[in-house]
C-alpha cells in the first residue's frame, strides 16, 4: 500500500515536472497573474467578462489562462498524494527513520514548493526563480526515489547480501550526480540568459539568440560531455562486474545508457534547429530523469543487495 | 521476458509519442491564442507634420506597425512617463525598421517643429523609428476624437493610451501606458503582427 502511493507519487511528480516545462515553452506561465487565484478567481475566466471588477483584465487569454491554471490543479493534485504518501509513513513508519524522515521532507518541500509558486508568479517569472522552482522540484523527486526505493527494499523478501567491491564505482556515481547536478544549474542559466536576450530584443530569432548567449551556453555543452564520458566510465565499470549485477541495476545501466544519448541527441538538435518547444521541454525533462535513475542506481549499490536467484 | 521487455519499450515510445504530440497542440494553441488581435477599424486620414519638416499622412503608417499616441512637450507628469515607455519599446524593437512609433502634440501652439526636435533628443531618439508630430489643433483633435476615438479636453487631459495600427492601417488595440500587465500585450501584438509581416 505505502510503496504503491509512494511510487504513484515519484511518477506523477515526474508528470507534473513534464507538465511545468510545457506551460513555460508554451509561454503560459503568466497566464494567471494572480497566485493562487486566476484573475481573482478560483475558477478561471470562460470569457473577459466575467473577471471581477478592480481586477486588471488587460492581460487576459482564455487559453494560457487554462493552460496555466490545470498546471496548477496538477500541482494540487501532486501535493496531496505526496502529502497522503507523507500521513502514510506517519502512520507506519516511524520506527524506520529511513522512509520516514525523507517522506516528511518531501511533504516539508512540496508546501514550499506549492508557496512558491507564488513568488515565482509574482516575480514576473523571474530567470532565477523559475531555477530554483525546477530545483525545488528535484529534490521532491529525489526524497520520493529515496523512500519508494527502500519502501520496496522493506517489503521484498530479505536477500542474502553478497559482497561484491562497488565502493569505488559507487564513489564515481556520487561525483556523476554532482556533475549531473551542476550540469542542470547551467542548463536553467543558459536558459535565463536566453530569456533575458528575447526580452531585450524581441525580434531575435532563437538560433541568433543562442550565438549571442556566449559562455554559458558552451560551459553547458562542456559539462554535457563531461557527463556523457562520466556516465560511459561508470556503466563500463558495472558492465566488468557484470554477474554481481542484480535485474534492477541492470535495468537502471540500460536506462542510463540510453537516456545520456538521447539527452546529448536532443542537446544538439536544439543547436541545430533553434531551440523548437518540444525538444526544450524534453532536454528538461530527460534531464530530470536521468538524475532519477542515477540517483536509484546509487541507492541500489549503496544498499549492496544481490538477488538469490 | 523478452516479450515483457518488449512491451515496455513499446510502451515508452507510445507515452514520449503522445507527450510530443500534446506538447505540439498546446504550444500552438499558447501561440493562436497570442496572435489574436482585435480589429478595431480603420485608422483617419492625418494631415500632419513631422519633426523634419516632412509630411506626415496616412499612407505613412501602410506598411509598418505602428505605436501612435498623443502628448505635448510641456506637460510635466503623465507624458513623460508615457513617453519613458515607448522609449523602452523604442529601444526594445531596435533592430526593425518595420516598427515605428507615432507620438502627436497635442499642443500645437506651443510645440514648434523645433521644439518637438529638442524633445526627441532628449529621448535619446536620433532616427526615423520614433517620429513627432504636429498639425493644426483641429486636424489634432478630430484625429485625436473621431479617429482614435480618445476623448478629454485637449491638450491638458488627452489619453495616455498607446495605439497600435497594423500594416494595413487598422487599429488593433488600445494599451495602458501606465500599466505592465498592458504593455507586455502590446509587445506581444507587436512581435504577432510582425511575424504576419515577414511571413506574407
Amino acid at each position: 500500500m505505502f510503496r504503491k502511493f509512494a511510487l504513484i507519487s515519484t511518477l506523477a511528480t515526474y508528470i507534473l515536472i513534464f507538465i511545468g516545462g510545457l506551460v513555460r515553452v508554451a509561454g503560459a506561465g503568466l497566464g494567471c497573474p494572480d497566485w493562487p487565484k486566476c484573475f481573482g478567481r478560483w475558477i478561471p475566466p470562460l470569457d473577459v467578462s466575467q473577471i471581477p471588477a478592480g481586477v486588471n483584465a488587460a492581460g487576459f487569454n482564455f487559453t494560457l489562462a487554462w493552460i496555466e491554471y490545470l498546471n496548477r490543479l496538477a500541482g494540487v493534485i501532486v501535493g496531496l498524494l505526496i502529502l497522503t504518501t507523507a500521513i502514510l509513513a506517519l502512520k507506519n513508519f516511524r520506527d524506520k527513520k529511513i522512509i520516514f524522515y525523507p517522506a516528511i521532507l518531501a511533504a516539508f518541500f512540496v508546501a514550499i514548493q506549492g508557496w512558491y509558486g507564488s513568488v515565482v508568479v509574482s516575480s514576473q517569472l523571474n530567470p532565477i526563480a523559475v531555477s530554483v522552482h525546477m530545483f525545488l522540484a528535484l529534490i521532491i523527486v529525489g526524497l520520493l526515489i529515496y523512500v519508494t526505493q527502500h519502501a520496496y527494499y522493506l517489503e521484498s523478501k530479505q536477500t542474502q547480501e553478497k559482497k561484491a567491491d562497488f565502493d569505488k564505482t559507487k564513489n564515481w556515481i556520487y561525483v556523476l550526480l554532482a556533475v549531473i547536478l551542476i550540469q542542470i544549474i547551467t542548463g536553467t542559466q543558459l536558459r535565463s540568459q536566453i530569456e533575458i536576450l528575447s526580452e531585450k530584443f524581441p525580434l531575435l530569432f532563437e538560433m541568433e539568440i543562442l550565438s549571442r548567449v556566449g559562455v554559458i551556453n558552451y560551459l553547458h555543452t562542456i559539462i554535457g560531455l563531461a557527463v556523457t564520458i562520466l556516465t560511459i566510465f561508470v556503466v563500463y565499470n558495472l558492465f566488468l562486474k557484470k554477474e554481481n549485477l542484480n535485474s534492477f541495476m541492470r535495468l537502471n545501466l540500460i536506462l542510463i545508457i540510453n537516456m545520456i544519448f538521447v539527452q546529448l541527441a536532443v542537446g544538439v538538435g536544439m543547436e541545430v534547429f533553434g531551440i523548437p518547444p518540444v525538444l526544450q521541454v524534453f532536454h528538461m525533462w530527460i534531464a530530470s530523469l536521468f538524475f532519477g535513475v542515477v540517483l536509484m542506481l546509487y541507492i541500489e549499490i549503496k544498499t549492496y543487495r544481490i538477488e538469490n536467484d | 521476458m523478452i516479450e515483457k521487455k518488449f512491451r515496455n519499450v513499446i510502451i515508452s515510445i507510445v507515452v514520449i509519442v503522445c507527450l510530443a504530440m500534446l506538447t505540439l497542440v498546446v504550444v500552438d494553441m499558447a501561440n493562436r491564442s497570442r496572435a489574436q488581435i482585435p480589429d478595431l477599424g480603420l485608422s483617419p486620414e492625418m494631415n500632419l507634420v513631422e519633426r523634419s519638416g516632412s509630411a506626415f499622412g496616412k499612407s505613412n503608417m501602410l506598411g509598418k506597425i505602428s505605436v501612435v499616441n498623443f502628448f505635448f512637450t510641456s506637460c510635466k507628469g503623465p507624458c513623460p512617463r508615457m513617453n519613458g515607455r515607448v522609449a523602452e519599446m523604442y529601444h526594445k524593437f531596435s533592430t526593425s525598421d518595420k516598427v515605428q512609433f507615432v507620438s502627436i502634440s497635442v499642443d500645437p501652439a506651443r510645440d514648434s517643429l523645433t521644439i518637438l526636435k529638442q524633445y526627441a533628443e532628449n529621448f535619446g531618439v536620433n532616427d526615423n523609428r520614433w517620429l513627432f508630430l504636429r498639425g493644426e489643433i483641429d486636424e489634432v483633435q478630430r484625429i485625436n476624437e473621431l479617429g482614435f476615438k480618445l476623448g478629454g479636453e485637449l491638450p491638458s487631459l488627452h489619453s495616455t493610451k498607446l495605439i497600435l495600427v497594423d500594416p494595413a492601417g487598422k487599429i488593433r488595440g488600445y494599451y495602458d501606458s501606465n500599466d505592465d500587465e498592458s504593455l507586455r500585450l502590446l509587445t506581444t501584438h507587436v512581435k504577432e503582427l510582425l511575424r504576419d509581416l515577414h511571413d506574407s
